[in-house]
C-alpha cells in the first residue's frame, strides 16, 4: 500500500516536473483569447478614442481619480496625450497578433497582458463579462508555455532541432526585443509609473527571460537548462490548473446563483433577456423563441443544469465532452441571439481548454490540410512542371534538420525507458510532426502538388496516422524512428504528402502528432 | 523525490523533469514546486471566496481577500442571476439652452437609450459604446446614490461626472447654435410584460426617476 502510494506520488512528480501538460489545450486557449481580443480591437477601432482615449466620456481625469483609489495597472495613465494613446492601442493590437501567432511568446504574452490591462483598466465601465474573461486569461497565460504547438516559436524550435543556439532562442529578434523591453521597463520604473509590485513582477519576468536565453545559448544540454525547463513546467502546470479551476468557478457561480432565482425556478428566466432592448439585436428571432413557454422552460432549466453540473462532469471524460459541446453551442447561440459575440468567443476559448487532445490534434490537421490545399490550388495554377524540383526533400537541408530532430528525440528516449512507458518517447515525435502539419503542410506541400508520388512514398505513413487517433499508442512506433534523422525526415515528407493528398480524409489524420497529455518531452519553446 | 534514478552518471541525453537533475537542483526544484503549489492554492481559495456569496470565512477575511483580488482579479459571474433583469431602463435627457436671442429654452426629453437600441438592432457585432457605455454608467450611478440622489463618496461623484459627460456628448449638435447651460437626466423604467403563455399579471406602466438639474 505504502509502496503504491509512493509510486503514484513519484509518477505524479515526474509528470508535473517533466512535461508542460496540455500543449494543445494551452495553445488553443492562447489562440482563442488572443484572437477574440484582436477581433474586438479591430471591431472597435473606429470607436477606440471614445472607449479608451481622449474622446471618452470616462475622461482621463476620471480614470485617474478612480485608479488612485484602486491602483489598477494601465500604461494609459502614464500620459494623457493622444499620441501616447494611439501608440498604446497599436501595441495592444500587436500584442494580440503576436500572441495569436506565438511569435516570441514569452515576451508577446507580457505585451498582451499589458495591452489588455491598460485598455480595460483605463475605462472599467466600458467592459462586460467577455472583457472580464480576457482580463483574467491574459494574466494567467503569462505563466503558461502556451506556444508548444501551433506557433511560430514551435516552428523555429523544430527547424533548429530544439534547445540551443540554432533552435528556440535563435535569431536576433529575441535579444533585441528583450533589450527594448528592458529599456521601457527601466524608464517606467525610474519615472515612477510602476507600483513596487508591478516593477518587481515585470523585473522578474525580464530577468528570467535573459537568464533563459543565456543558459540556452551557452549550454543547451546542460543541467541548468534542464532545471529551468523543469521550473517552467511546474509553473505552466500550476497555471493551467488555475485556468481550469477558474472556468469551473465561472460556471459554478453562474449556475449556483441562478438556482436561487425565482425566475430560473419557475422556468421563465430566459424569456426576460429576450425582451431587453440592449440584448435583442434580432427582435423577431428573440420574439419567436420567447413565444414558446415550453421551449423557454426547457432552455432555462437546461442552462442551469449544465452550468451547475459542468465542474463535476470533469470526472467522466465522455460526459464532459458532451457537455462541453452543449456549452459551446449555447455560447454560439448567445453570440447571435443576445448580440454578445465577443463574450461568447471568449467563453468558447476558455471552454476549449477542456477539449480532448485527440480532437484538437485532428482539428489542427484539418486546418493545416485545408490551408495547404488552398495554397496548392493557388500555386499549381499554370506552373505544374516548374515546381517539380523543390518538392522532393532536399538531401542537404533534410539531413541537417533531421540531425536536429534526432538530438531532440534522443533526449526523449531515455525517460521513455525510465518511466516504463512509451508515451514520453512519442513526445519528440509529436513535436516534430505537429510542425509537419502546420508548416510543412503549407511550405513544402504547396510545391509538392504535381508530384503525386510524394504522398505515397514512405510506408511508414500509416503509422503516424494510426497514432494520431490512438494517442500514446504511437509512442512505440514513433520512438523507434525518431532517433534517426532520415526517418524523421520521412515523417515530414509524409506529412507533406498527406496535406496535399487527394481529398480523402485519411491524409488529414496523418498530419499531426500522436499525443496524449504526455506529449511533450522537453519543449524547446519557453 | 525519485531516488532510483542515477544522477549524472548516464552519458548523453538527460531524463526530463526532476529525474535528470543533481541534488542541489532537485532541492531548488522541490522548493519551487512547494512555493508554486501554495501560490496556486492560495489564489484559487481567495478567488472562490470572492465569487461565493458572503459567508463565514469571507466575512472574517474580507480584508485579505479584497487586497488580493482587487483590482486585477475582480470578477462577477452572476450572469442573469439570481434573476434576469425584467425591465427595460431607458435613460433620457433634456437640456436648458440659451438661444441666440438670449432667451432660456428647455428642450424636450431625448431618449439616449433608444439611440443605443437603434444601433444594436440588426447588428451582429454591436459596439461596447452602444451596448455598455450608457447602460453601465446608469448602473454605476444608481449603485452609488441613495433614493434622495445623494452621492455616497468618491464613486458617487465620479458617476455623476461620467453620466453628465455621456449626456453632453450625445446632445452635441442637437440644440442649434445656443449655449448649453444645464441638463437633467431621468431613468424611465418599464417592466417587461408577462409572457403571453403565462397567467401572471405585470404592471407595464413606465416609472421615472428624475435626477436634479446639473450645471454643465
Amino acid at each position: 500500500m505504502v509502496d503504491r502510494v509512493r509510486a503514484a506520488a513519484g509518477r505524479a512528480l515526474a509528470r508535473v516536473t517533466g512535461q508542460a501538460l496540455g500543449a494543445y489545450q494551452s495553445a488553443v486557449l492562447r489562440i482563442g483569447v488572443a484572437g477574440t481580443w484582436l477581433l474586438f480591437l479591430l471591431r472597435e477601432f473606429p470607436h477606440r478614442r471614445e472607449l479608451y482615449g481622449p474622446e471618452s466620456p470616462w475622461g482621463w481625469d476620471l480614470g485617474r481619480r478612480l485608479i488612485d483609489t484602486n491602483d489598477a495597472f494601465t500604461v494609459l495613465m502614464w500620459s494623457d496625450s493622444a499620441v501616447w494613446f494611439e501608440i498604446s492601442y497599436a501595441l495592444a493590437l500587436a500584442g494580440g497578433l503576436l500572441l495569436l501567432l506565438g511569435w516570441r511568446t514569452r515576451a508577446a504574452s507580457v505585451l498582451f497582458m499589458v495591452g489588455v490591462l491598460s485598455l480595460q483598466n483605463r475605462s472599467v465601465f466600458m467592459g462586460d463579462g467577455g472583457d472580464n474573461v480576457i482580463h483574467l486569461m491574459a494574466v494567467y497565460l503569462v505563466f503558461t508555455r502556451c506556444a508548444q504547438v501551433w506557433s511560430l516559436d514551435a516552428r523555429r524550435a523544430r527547424r533548429g532541432g530544439g534547445p540551443g543556439p540554432g533552435g528556440s532562442t535563435d535569431g536576433a529578434a529575441g535579444p533585441v526585443l528583450w533589450a527594448v523591453l528592458g529599456l521601457v521597463l527601466a524608464y517606467a520604473a525610474v519615472a515612477g509609473h510602476l507600483s513596487a509590485g508591478w516593477a518587481a513582477a515585470f523585473g522578474a519576468l525580464w530577468a528570467v527571460q535573459g537568464l533563459w536565453w543565456a543558459v540556452d545559448r551557452s549550454d543547451p544540454q546542460g543541467e541548468a537548462r534542464a532545471a529551468l525547463d523543469t521550473l517552467a513546467n511546474i509553473v505552466h502546470n500550476a497555471a493551467l490548473l488555475v485556468i481550469m479551476a477558474e472556468v469551473c468557478l465561472i460556471y459554478a457561480t453562474a449556475g449556483w446563483y441562478k438556482v436561487q432565482g425565482s425566475r430560473w425556478q419557475d422556468g421563465t428566466a430566459l424569456y426576460y433577456p429576450l425582451g431587453l432592448d440592449y440584448f435583442t439585436p434580432w427582435p423577431d428571432l428573440s420574439g419567436l423563441l420567447a413565444g414558446s413557454g415550453t421551449l423557454v422552460m426547457l432552455l432555462s432549466y437546461g442552462t442551469v443544469v449544465v452550468q451547475v453540473a459542468f465542474p463535476f462532469t470533469l470526472l467522466n471524460r465522455r460526459v464532459k465532452n458532451v457537455l462541453l459541446a452543449v456549452m459551446m453551442l449555447e455560447h454560439a447561440g448567445i453570440a447571435v441571439l443576445l448580440g454578445l459575440p465577443f463574450f461568447s468567443m471568449a467563453m468558447i476559448a476558455a471552454d476549449a481548454v477542456f477539449l480532448p487532445t485527440g480532437f484538437l490534434v485532428r482539428a489542427g490537421g484539418w486546418a493545416a490540410a485545408s490551408a495547404a490545399r488552398l495554397r496548392l490550388r493557388r500555386r499549381s495554377q499554370g506552373k505544374a512542371g516548374a515546381e517539380a524540383g523543390p518538392t522532393l526533400p532536399q538531401p542537404g537541408a533534410g539531413s541537417a534538420r533531421a540531425a536536429g530532430a534526432g538530438r531532440e528525440a534522443c533526449v526523449v528516449a531515455v525517460p521513455g525507458a525510465g518511466a516504463g512507458g512509451a508515451g514520453p518517447a512519442g513526445g519528440g515525435r509529436a513535436e516534430g510532426e505537429a510542425g509537419a502539419g502546420w508548416e510543412v503542410g503549407s511550405a513544402e506541400a504547396a510545391g509538392a502538388g504535381p508530384q503525386a508520388g510524394v504522398g505515397a512514398v514512405p510506408g511508414a505513413g500509416a503509422e503516424p496516422g494510426a497514432g494520431a487517433g490512438a494517442g500514446a499508442g504511437a509512442g512505440a512506433g514513433a520512438g523507434a524512428g525518431a532517433g534517426h534523422g532520415p526517418d524523421a525526415e520521412v515523417g515530414r515528407a509524409d506529412g507533406a504528402g498527406a496535406a496535399h493528398g487527394p481529398d480523402d480524409g485519411a491524409g488529414e489524420v496523418r498530419v499531426p502528432p500522436p499525443a496524449g497529455p504526455v506529449d511533450q518531452a522537453r519543449p524547446a519553446t519557453s | 523525490m525519485d531516488s532510483n534514478d542515477p544522477e549524472g552518471t548516464v552519458p548523453g541525453p538527460r531524463p526530463v523533469g526532476v529525474a535528470g537533475l543533481s541534488t542541489p537542483y532537485r532541492v531548488l526544484v522541490a522548493l519551487a514546486l512547494g512555493a508554486v503549489a501554495v501560490a496556486a492554492c492560495w489564489h484559487l481559495a481567495l478567488v472562490f471566496l470572492h465569487v461565493a456569496p458572503s459567508n463565514t470565512l469571507s466575512k472574517r477575511h474580507a480584508r485579505t481577500i479584497d487586497d488580493w483580488i482587487y483590482p486585477e482579479f475582480e470578477q462577477n459571474w452572476k450572469l442573469f442571476a439570481p434573476n434576469p433583469l425584467q425591465q427595460n431602463v431607458a435613460v433620457q435627457v433634456r437640456a436648458q439652452v440659451r438661444d441666440g436671442a438670449g432667451g432660456l429654452v428647455t428642450t424636450g426629453w431625448r431618449d439616449l437609450t433608444a439611440q443605443d437600441t437603434d444601433a444594436i438592432r440588426h447588428n451582429p457585432l454591436p459596439s461596447h459604446t452602444r451596448q455598455n457605455e450608457l447602460r453601465r454608467a446608469w448602473d454605476f450611478y444608481t449603485s452609488s446614490h441613495d433614493e434622495e440622489e445623494k452621492a455616497n463618496g468618491e464613486r458617487g461623484a465620479l458617476s455623476e461626472a461620467y453620466l453628465q459627460r455621456i449626456a453632453v456628448r450625445r446632445l452635441a449638435g442637437t440644440y442649434g447654435g445656443g449655449d448649453l447651460l444645464r441638463i437633467q437626466l431621468r431613468g424611465a423604467t418599464t417592466a417587461l410584460p408577462a409572457p403571453a403563455w403565462s397567467t401572471e399579471q405585470t404592471d407595464t406602466a413606465t416609472y421615472y426617476r428624475e435626477l436634479p438639474w446639473w450645471t454643465v
